[in-house]
């Protein structure tokens, strides 16, 4: 049996009980230890020591609480901060917020389309409606009269706006004025300005433009309706006469509103 | 004990060789799959009982483990896969702590590396029986964990708490790793010297 003469140093022995040491001098801390008592028993003492050193320092242990919060932190950083490179590792989260969030703006576009389109049909068919109840024989204006003089003042009071009539001479040849009504669209009190342009019947619409929204100009059932602004005037104007005759009529009311 | 300036306490968050991994081919390696919440929750328990150590204070340590947590994921893309991400992560919480007032103030008390008091601490003139230690009272033993200084501390902590490898623990608290093994050394000398009085029955 050899007998050591030369101790263990501190620090090898502790490096051999980290798993520190090299192959070679693992087995040659092995060799010495094997024929040396006090070496074996500080590597021991060491090893111990090392246990009890793991042992005390996991007793300091974090707070639930404290642990809790710090990942429902931790979730909400790395989903705010989505890595794109790293998306097929999250297949619950990263790559179904995409999705879902296209979905979403899908259903919203083609809610936001559907609803818009409606409002305009339902827009154009209440102009429509008007017009056609005026056409009957037995509907009288409410206030029957060609002068422009008796039925702008007829609205003092009764309209949130106030707009004006051309001369008889500035309207377009052929173009009369026959009455006018109170009336409502969507909701909105509006003027509803009777024309006759030649045989044919034409209504004038004249609200307030954040009322309603632009109708799309267009023929329907035989009818052509035209819009146009003045102002803060929305003038929409149908009846059965060529599109190009509602426009004229269109430009003669605007050109007297005062632009504000 | 001798002191050494601030400057000596690198805070540098992120080295160059570091920066230099982040490179796109990096990233792009195949196999590099796993995500920084994968990698990182189950790490949680050690990180904040790491910063616990390093703070001695509750609110300090949430504090630190929470923005060591924040400039990780920030740093995620210079992260090597298929290296040790606790070493990785471990180290940004070292850097992060450097950077707080405990720390700063602690930088005032760090101990310098003195080899001729490692020899005194390590003397093995004491009987080999003596250091035999009955250490069934593991709260002796985190009390005299508390009182070592803290730079043995930290090295033995990461050593044998999270058994991290002494290369690891280098580059964490960016020491040569002949300075870890010197200081695991003597911070178990250190706690021997403390545990004393606790030594199982054999004189």
């Amino acid at each position: 049996m050899t007998i050591a003469t030369e101790h263990l140093q501190p620090a090898q022995i502790d490096a051999f009980a980290d798993h520190e040491l090299s192959p070679d001098e693992a087995r040659a801390v092995q060799q010495h230890i094997a024929s040396c008592h006090p070496c074996s028993l500080r590597l021991l003492s060491t090893i111990e020591l090392k246990q009890a050193t793991a042992e005390a320092g996991r007793r300091l242990d974090p707070p639930a609480a404290m642990l809790a919060r710090l990942t429902a932190q931790l979730r909400q950083n790395t989903s705010a901060m989505p890595q794109p490179k790293r998306l097929l590792s999250f297949p619950r989260a990263n790559f179904l917020w995409p999705a879902l969030a296209a979905a979403l703006l899908l259903v919203a576009v083609s809610f936001a389309t559907w609803s818009a389109g409606r409002a305009h049909n339902a827009l154009t068919a209440e102009l429509l409606d008007q017009h056609l109840a005026t056409l009957s024989a037995a509907a009288t204006p409410q206030v029957l009269s060609t002068d422009r003089h008796t039925v702008k003042p007829w609205f003092e009071g009764k309209l949130p706006f106030s707009f004006n009539l051309p001369d008889t001479d500035a309207l377009p040849p052929g173009t009369t004025l026959k009455g006018a009504n109170l009336t409502y669209l969507g909701d909105h009190p509006a003027a509803l300005l009777l024309f006759t342009v030649g045989k044919h019947q034409v209504s004038v619409f004249v609200t307030d433009r954040s009322s309603v929204s632009t109708p799309a100009a267009s023929t329907r059932s035989g009818f052509a309706l035209r819009s146009t602004t003045a102002g803060d005037l929305r003038l929409i104007a149908i009846g059965d006469v060529d599109p190009p005759q509602l426009d004229r009529l269109l430009a003669s009311l605007a050109s007297v509103q005062q632009t504000r | 004990m001798k002191k050494v300036s601030r400057s000596t306490v690198r805070s540098a968050p992120l080295s160059a060789q570091q920066l230099l991994m982040a490179s796109p081919s990096t990233i792009a390696e195949p196999g590099s799959g796993a995500s920084f919440e994968q990698l990182a929750i189950p790490l949680l328990p050690a990180l904040l009982r790491h910063a616990l150590w390093l703070t001695q204070n509750e609110a300090e340590a949430e504090d630190l483990a929470q923005e060591a947590l924040s400039k990780a994921l920030r740093a995620f893309d210079s992260f090597a896969p298929g290296t040790n991400f606790k070493a990785w992560i471990f180290r940004i919480l070292r850097n992060t702590f450097l950077t707080t007032r405990t720390a700063i103030s602690a930088t005032r008390t760090i101990f310098l590396e003195d080899p001729e008091e490692i020899e005194a601490a390590t003397d093995t003139s004491a009987t080999p029986e003596a250091t035999l230690l009955q250490l069934d009272n593991a709260a002796v033993v985190q009390q005299a964990l508390v009182q070592l200084p803290p730079p043995l501390r930290d090295c033995l902590l990461l050593c044998d708490v999270e058994e991290l490898k002494y290369k690891e623990i280098a580059g964490i608290l960016d020491l040569p790793i002949g300075t870890v093994m010197s200081r695991i050394s003597r911070a178990r000398a250190a706690l021997r010297a403390h545990l004393q009085p606790h030594f199982g029955g054999r004189q």
